[in-house]
């Protein structure tokens, strides 16, 4: 991938040289974006429908699915320097949508150091990448953390990735690697209320995008088996009686402060839904710029960005979905509403560029780049319009 | 519930000029929109970010009250945290303020918000609508349960005027004729018989400002 170039390149692509027309990816494809061409036998691939997921990629018995994230010699890659940096013969890959801190990965698996391999659904890697891990470095055992099936933000990644352990776990039994080599557990990363706080406003139950909250003798109650973690709910709490586990308002501020001493000037913070760019592994940023990893555009809190402005960053960059690729329903619409809100009190103290809200896809991965490159650019200007001043 | 709007910065950093260290006070009863802790945390990272573009250095600490127009609330929650600050920043409506001002009588008290009306919020709509005026001579019985005083900018009795058109008003085209409402309303109930009385003019005395009820 070059970031640099301007030509739209799609994240996902099928050889059809090397296509044998199976169908396996059109049949597991959770957006209809694959399909058998009936006239011609072909498959095609409709761009923009696809969300980028790579269930196909990761299914493909032909390897006629090219992907530009996580393909697996990028991820081959980076487990070879992973190993090295890490020093440990036990493999943790995990969904972002579900994934702790490598703290609590550790409690959760009982394990006290691993390589980390954390992607937007386990669903989209290979089992062929774990086999490589098993057999060519030595890895001992590997862990994966998937979401809850009916959490996955891919529909079928959770699932798909279920069966495919299953299986690669009887291969490796019988190959003689000992029992249950891939240890397979789901997590799912929900809201949690503090009803002492609560002030009953209801902003919960009115904005929840998936039926998830009421209010229960005058507080918030939550159906957590509804809730799919998008932290909507947290951002428009008015009391901050509401946390979303992993991205905690107090987490969120600390992460701020802390990457807010460490950013060059000018400094960048990028604050993104992680459905809407995808890192490699192994990615390091302009030293001008850090990421704040989010569950959607909706837990980009104003707050926060108020925060991160105090604390001397020259401009915010929101990178979210757009509004029909959303994961959580209304999110980033949402999100949005509230940025712009945002942006005209910033506008009264003349700080309205230092915060950007933009929409981008993976499925063409330089947006994210050319986004940035262009924020980064209008802050520099900015600064040195206002030292001109 | 109340309905507030932010005061331009630029008012609120002038009368704030001479303090360095402000309590800001959210109000978590019915201010609407919401003017609880986090708009506390929001704004009062906004206000110390704008004082230091000024040249100043203004130190904002945050809290929120259950109620700013309880006497009793207020003078609790803010009594203590009021020996650390020089100044009260209030983020509640008027009655908040004064609320504060009366119950801290040394140490001076200001206001954030402008505070327009007791709005009705239409959350499907998203937007705050004034619908009671506190006129004191309550008439949502004749009227179907929609109030001309508060939502007919002439406050007509007897309505339409000849300026509803299409349902709409002709002080502000953007908004519903509330007599169009109340017709149809109660044509939808087969209650219209009640509009048949002429409504004499209202007893403005009914309760003469300031209005006080004993608890």
């Amino acid at each position: 991938m070059n970031p640099a170039s301007d030509q739209p390149v799609a994240a996902m692509k099928i050889d059809e040289e090397h296509c044998s027309a199976c169908s396996v990816c059109s049949s597991l494809c959770p957006f209809e974006a694959i399909r058998k061409d009936p006239e011609t036998g072909n498959i095609l691939l409709e761009i923009e429908k696809c969300q980028t997921c790579g269930i196909c990629y990761s299914s493909c018995p032909a390897h006629a699915i090219e992907a530009i994230y996580y393909d697996l010699d990028s991820l081959a890659g980076y487990l070879e320097k992973a190993k090295q940096q890490y020093d440990s013969d036990a493999l943790v890959v995990m969904c972002k949508g579900s994934a702790p801190d490598f703290a609590e990965v550790e409690k959760l698996f009982g394990i006290s150091s691993f390589v980390p391999l954390s992607v937007p659904c386990v669903g989209r890697i290979p089992g062929e990448i774990l086999l490589r891990a098993i057999s060519s470095l030595g890895m001992k055992k590997i862990y994966m953390l998937a979401c809850d099936t009916d959490y996955c933000r891919y529909e079928k990644g959770s699932a798909v990735a279920g069966r495919r352990v299953a299986v690669l776990n009887l291969l490796l039994e019988q190959l003689g690697y000992g029992h249950e080599v891939i240890e397979f557990r789901r997590n799912s990363l929900k809201v949690k209320v503090d009803r002492n706080k609560c002030i009953g406003c209801g902003n919960c139950a009115f904005f929840c995008p998936f039926d998830a909250a009421k209010l229960e003798s005058g507080a918030a109650e939550f159906d957590l088996d509804r809730c799919r973690g998008c932290g909507l709910c947290v951002t428009l709490c008015p009391a901050l009686a509401l946390e979303l586990e992993h991205w905690e308002g107090e987490r969120l501020s600390s992460s701020i402060s802390r990457l807010s001493s460490e950013i060059r000037k000018p400094s960048i913070l990028v604050m993104r839904c992680q459905w809407a760019a995808f890192p490699r592994p192994d990615e390091e940023l302009d030293p001008g710029v850090r990421v704040i990893d989010l569950p959607c555009a909706a837990r980009v809190d104003p707050m926060h960005i108020a925060e991160a402005l105090g604390n001397g960053v020259d401009g915010v960059l929101i990178a979210a979905c757009p509004e029909d690729d959303c994961r959580s329903e209304t999110g980033s619409k949402e999100s949005h509403r509230l940025l712009t809100g945002l942006k005209k009190t910033l506008a009264q103290i003349g700080l309205e560029e230092r915060v950007h809200f933009c929409p981008v896809a993976p499925r063409y991965p330089q947006t994210f780049y050319q986004e940035l490159r262009q924020f980064k650019q209008r802050i520099e200007d900015e600064l040195s319009r206002e030292a001109g001043q | 519930m109340i309905v507030t709007s932010q005061k331009p910065l630029d008012e609120v950093l002038d009368f704030l000029s001479t303090y360095r260290t402000v309590l800001l006070a959210g109000c978590d009863g019915c201010t609407q929109p919401p003017r609880g802790i986090r708009e506390a945390r929001t704004l009062g990272q906004i206000l110390e970010l704008a004082s230091r573009l000024r040249g100043k250095r203004l130190r904002v600490s945050t809290t929120t009250v259950a109620k700013q127009c309880d006497s009793y609330l207020t003078l609790t929650s803010l009594e203590p945290q009021s020996k650390y600050v020089e100044a009260i920043l209030s983020l509640a409506c008027g009655l908040g303020v004064q609320t504060i001002a009366d119950v801290l009588p040394d140490i001076p008290v200001f206001p954030s918000q402008n505070t327009l009306f007791m709005g009705a919020e239409i959350r499907e709509a998203a937007v705050l609508e004034e619908r009671c005026a506190a006129c004191g001579d309550c008439i949502l019985e004749f009227t179907g349960g929609i109030c001309p005083i508060a939502r007919c900018p002439k406050g007509l009795l007897n309505g339409p005027c000849g300026g509803s058109a299409n349902g709409k008003c002709e002080v502000d085209p953007e908004k519903d004729c509330a007599w169009d409402l109340i017709i149809k309303r109660l044509e939808k109930l087969g209650r219209l018989y009640v509009l048949e009385e002429i409504r004499p003019p209202r007893n403005f005395w009914q309760l003469p400002r300031p209005g006080r009820v004993g608890e």
